[in-house]
């Protein structure tokens, strides 16, 4: 064991900052890069939102969409963990419930200070007063979604409070409950169709956002806080294992099902050819890109590295989720220049 | 695990069907129309979209070939159609029309389209189209504001406004209140058996 030991520590080391860092500066930068690149050009005569709204939007709600994923996956983690073993799992745990709360407060201010910046963006050349933003909201589907979502990450701090004082007798089901029903609204802020199909893409978006919440937002906490403990991963991966395979099929058929249906419903948009002429079509090939990728790594994560775990053997699979990881971090990056970019 | 599922699956298709999103608004045609060469200068730009505009924050801008700002006035938002007055254009050439719009979904959309002047607008059809141009628009703005009175409510009832915020955190506060209920009976027979080592946990951390 003392033998052992000295690697374990390294891979912790590597762990924790590390991955979610990956994580994160994937998504902010690819967020940033894929909004700018499908930008509405400035017109003749019309003022414009200045640089600080034009690259602080996309930044805020990236930020926004990660620290949802944070919480969920955070949340997932004691129904991953199980409940037979306090002394093993009670340590994450200890770990796990502070940095949900932090991550839920995240949410909630990332989420009114997109409000902010998008009252900014409808306002070009004025900062944004309490009235503005109270207008819009009013006014705005997408500033009542965002209130709604902020409103349940607030709930979820204050189960995951709740669960710092009293542990897991905070039932695990009820902070995910909250946690997706707070990416529920967001959606709402994206794009949608105006015919029968309405209801039915409505749906293939929100199974689209809760199962890539809960696939990246799993593996992040998996990898983040389990890998490091071999006899623990040994149990939690293949439970995760089989929740990551139904979020892969329903996060890409559900992808599929929106963005091709909303392309298709479009007045004036011509498949296939608009995939490659549109903003929207071309960010859509660039997820399914994504998506293309993450199978191989998922699948060596599934097929070659879990029967080595399982056996309780060291495996680079903290390396590999780490890379799985990054193309998740570019994916969710590109989802929030999607839900802006014009379709036709 | 499975009830968790089944209580997701029922709200995501309640809220989806519920909540009021809407598409991406697509400029469908305009007067004058995009590319257009016209010989008599027009006195108003219509812009029509594929469905209705939101009310207030739309901008349309025209620039004339000089670059001065030839658009006389706000935009005024009636349905799909947005339409801007334009101030007498003298200067033959290209102009363009910007515009940017709050879309249906919330989101502004931006865009342009040109005309070309060919021949340079005389002073004298200014006169006639006047006296029409007084009366009109008098008739004309009166009913608009109505209309985009009428307008505004039937947005407002649609969308629910801030009433519609208030629906849903009613329902998910209810919803958090029966998910605690049935989770916390689920737990009552499990406490007699692992309550004991939780005990010892928490209070482990109350010390700590």
């Amino acid at each position: 064991m003392s033998v052992e030991a000295p690697p374990g520590r390294r891979v912790r080391a590597f762990g924790g900052g590390a991955v979610a860092g990956v994580f994160l500066a994937c998504a902010v930068v690819s967020a940033v890069v894929a909004s700018g690149l499908t930008a509405q050009e400035a017109v003749p005569g019309i003022p414009m939102p200045g640089p600080v709204v034009a690259y602080g939007l996309p930044v805020v709600r990236v930020v926004l969409d990660l620290a949802a994923v944070a919480v969920v996956g955070m949340s997932l983690l004691p129904k991953l963990l199980g409940f037979e073993d306090p002394g093993g799992t009670e340590p994450v745990m200890r770990r796990v419930r502070p940095l949900t709360v932090t991550a839920a407060w995240t949410w909630a201010a990332s989420a009114l200070l997109t409000i902010v910046f998008q009252t900014a963006e409808l306002n070009p050349g004025s900062v944004p007063t309490p009235a503005m933003i109270a207008d819009y909201v009013d006014s705005v589907g997408t500033g009542q979604g965002l209130l709604f979502s902020a409103a349940c990450a607030l709930a979820a701090a204050g189960i995951g409070l709740m669960a710092v004082r009293f542990g897991e007798k905070v039932p695990a089901e009820l902070r995910i409950v909250v946690a997706l029903f707070g990416l529920l609204p967001i959606p709402v802020t994206g794009h949608a169709v105006n015919s029968v199909w309405h209801d039915p893409i409505m749906i293939s978006m929100e199974s689209h956002v809760m199962g890539a919440a809960a696939w990246a937002g799993g593996l992040a906490a998996v990898t983040v806080f389990v890998a490091p403990r071999r006899e623990l991963l040994a149990a939690v991966l293949p439970r995760f294992s089989r929740i990551a395979t139904v979020c892969l099929l329903v996060v890409s058929l559900s992808g599929l099902v929106t963005g091709l249906g909303t392309m298709a419903l479009t007045p004036g948009v011509e498949l296939p050819g608009a995939l490659l002429t549109s903003e929207y079509g071309l960010l859509v090939v660039a997820k399914l890109a994504l998506a293309a990728l993450l199978v191989p790594l998922a699948a060596h994560i599934r097929f070659r590295l879990l029967p080595a775990i399982r056996g309780g053997a060291a495996t680079a699979v903290v390396a590999w989720a780490t890379a799985e990881l990054a193309v998740m971090g570019l994916a969710y990056g590109v989802a929030v220049a999607i839900t802006r970019a014009s379709i036709g | 695990m499975r009830r968790l599922l089944t209580v997701l699956l029922l709200a995501s298709a309640a809220v989806g069907i519920s909540l009021p999103a809407r598409a991406h608004n697509v400029l469908i045609s305009s007067d004058p129309k995009d590319g257009a060469a016209l010989s008599a200068a027009p006195a108003v730009v219509t812009l029509v979209f594929d469905q209705a505009v939101r009310q207030g924050y739309a901008q349309v801008g025209v620039t004339g070939p000089d670059g001065a700002a030839m658009a006389d006035g706000a935009a005024s938002v009636a349905a799909e159609k947005v339409t801007v007055k334009v101030k007498p254009l003298t200067a033959a050439g290209a102009y363009v029309v910007g515009y940017r719009i709050l879309s249906a979904d919330g989101h502004p959309v931006t865009g342009k389209i040109t005309f070309r002047l060919t021949a340079p607008g005389s002073a004298a059809p200014e006169t006639a189209p006047a006296t029409a141009a007084e009366t009109a628009p008098q008739t004309a703005s009166a009913s608009a504001s109505d209309a985009a009175d009428s307008a505004r409510a039937a947005e407002a009832a649609a969308n629910g406004g801030a009433g519609m915020a208030v629906v849903w955190i009613v329902a998910a506060l209810l919803l958090l209140a029966a998910g605690t209920g049935v989770a916390l009976r689920r737990a009552r027979p499990a406490d007699a058996i692992i309550g004991a080592s939780h005990e010892d946990a928490s209070d482990g951390e109350g010390r700590a």
